[in-house]
């Protein structure tokens, strides 16, 4: 590769540093971009709204009989139960959906429709999870818990950055820190990078452990 | 500040040799524990299979008298390690719990750390991991696993603690004794290994090792290990700790 790009002289070779250059620089700096074949956001199979379960505000959003909707304002462990006592915030089962979406929603609603056909309530081909797209995913060799991030955010309001609707504090405020106003958002998407660099200035501002086997092991 | 606390321990282990019995369940619970890849015969044969701990054998004694000595051997977590001022990636160091920790995801694969090891606990993974179909669901989620050009070796089940301690700081109390037990030490059947930390005089292994028959493997390299082995008592001659130092 050399050899040619050394014929055609300085350009050249400034060309071909620049373009190097360019790539090692985005590539290590950049956030995962969709260019690099990183999708920050993702097609869900159902296409699920955060800002009607979670939002506490008035919606934009016009509910089938003709109502302006407003937010259910739910905790964010209403459904993602285990994230107070285990290492994964947990998607609730089909089931737990179907709960309320039973009778909540019109019975033409085409998300829905997907969501009662999964719990078996329509349709005749029994119950099947809802294949959902992970947004927010750490590499295999870092080992992540949600319990003592948690546990320390809900006793240290102070540190929570970022806010759900406003609320900074409690079992909904809390998230917000890595995950961003997720209340506010139609699909839900990766705000922050989430790399180690953000971890570790987390870690040192509060006093937390940055051994390496904190959390690679 | 409790003590569950991190950094407030020094891990190790103590070895009683006197009741292994040499039946390599240490050796299949750290198998299946940490990921190891299954060592087929062809890897056995290149020496190039993975066992984070494994039992030496050895004879004693010339036949028709000659006895069988077992003896596990896993990483010793060297306070002075041979290992650690070798890697030029800093992904094996010394952290502030007594353990000698290996940081898959900063290491390079120069395999200097092997070399330096006198213990020969070690291993390079010269492959990609393979397990057969009916296992890949088995995989401890907990633990790494290890792609092709990665040092691996025994973490003290470092998981395991870390489980531990998130527990006891959730609970707010202190570690008890005994709690954090790595996968060899739980499937010991007769508490040949015993895991616990020995900054705590008052937990079993810091009581274990005042006991007189103690000794560290390769005493004369000065590497200062967190696994301490107490002698075996043969019941026909006299052997002292000294003595049964130099079968390592």
């Amino acid at each position: 590769m050399l050899v040619p790009v050394l014929a055609i002289g300085g350009l050249g070779v400034v060309a071909v540093m620049g373009v190097v250059a360019a790539f090692i620089i985005t590539g290590w700096l950049g956030q995962p971009v969709p260019v690099l074949g990183f999708e920050q956001t993702f097609d869900q199979p159902i296409d699920f709204p955060h800002t009607v379960h979670a939002s506490t505000k008035q919606l934009d959003r016009v509910a089938a009989d003709g109502q302006t909707m407003e937010g259910l304002g739910l905790d964010c462990t209403f459904c993602h139960r285990t994230v107070t006592t285990q290492a994964n915030a947990g998607v609730p089962a089909v089931n737990f959906c179907a709960t309320c979406h039973q009778v909540i929603g019109a019975a033409d609603n085409v998300p829905l429709t997907i969501l009662r056909d999964a719990a078996d309530i329509v349709g005749d081909d029994g119950a099947s999870p809802v294949n959902w797209q992970r947004v927010h995913r750490l590499p295999d060799h870092v080992r992540f818990v949600h319990e003592p991030h948690i546990r320390y955010l809900t006793a240290n309001p102070s540190e929570v950055k970022n806010s759900t609707d406003g609320v900074t504090e409690g079992p909904s405020g809390v998230c917000s820190t890595c995950h961003g106003n997720v209340a506010a958002m139609q699909q839900v998407e990766q705000v922050e990078s989430l790399k180690m660099g953000q971890c570790v200035d987390c870690h040192r501002d509060n006093g937390a452990p940055t051994d390496c086997a904190a959390c690679h092991y | 500040m409790t003590t569950a606390e991190f950094g407030t321990h020094n891990w190790g282990m103590v070895v009683d040799v006197d009741k292994c019995i040499g039946c390599n369940a240490c050796v299949i619970a750290c198998q299946a524990e940490n990921n190891i890849p299954i060592n087929t015969q062809d890897r056995v044969e290149r020496a190039r299979s993975i066992s984070w701990i494994r039992v030496e054998r050895y004879w004693e004694g010339d036949f028709p008298d000659a006895k069988a000595r077992f003896i596990p051997i896993m990483c010793q977590h060297c306070e002075n390690a041979p290992c650690e001022p070798v890697c030029p990636v800093y992904a094996t160091y010394h952290n502030s719990e007594g353990m000698n920790v290996q940081v898959y995801n900063r290491c390079v694969g120069t395999r200097y750390c092997a070399n330096g090891c006198p213990y020969i606990v070690r291993f390079f993974n010269y492959w990609e991991p393979v397990w057969p179909e009916s296992l890949r669901n088995h995989l401890n989620p907990d633990v790494t696993v290890r792609s092709r050009g990665i040092m691996e070796k025994c973490s003290f089940c470092v998981h395991r603690i870390r489980r531990e301690s998130r527990n006891a700081r959730s609970a707010g109390v202190e570690i008890a004794d005994g709690a954090v037990q790595t996968a060899c030490s739980s499937a010991c059947p007769t508490s040949a290994l015993n895991f616990g930390n020995f900054n705590d005089p008052e937990s079993k292994v810091s009581k274990m090792k005042e006991d007189k028959r103690h000794y560290t493997l390769l005493d004369q390299f000065g590497t200062d290990p967190n696994v301490i082995y107490l002698a075996k008592i043969d019941a026909d001659k006299k052997v002292g700790a000294g003595e049964a130092a130099t079968h390592g």
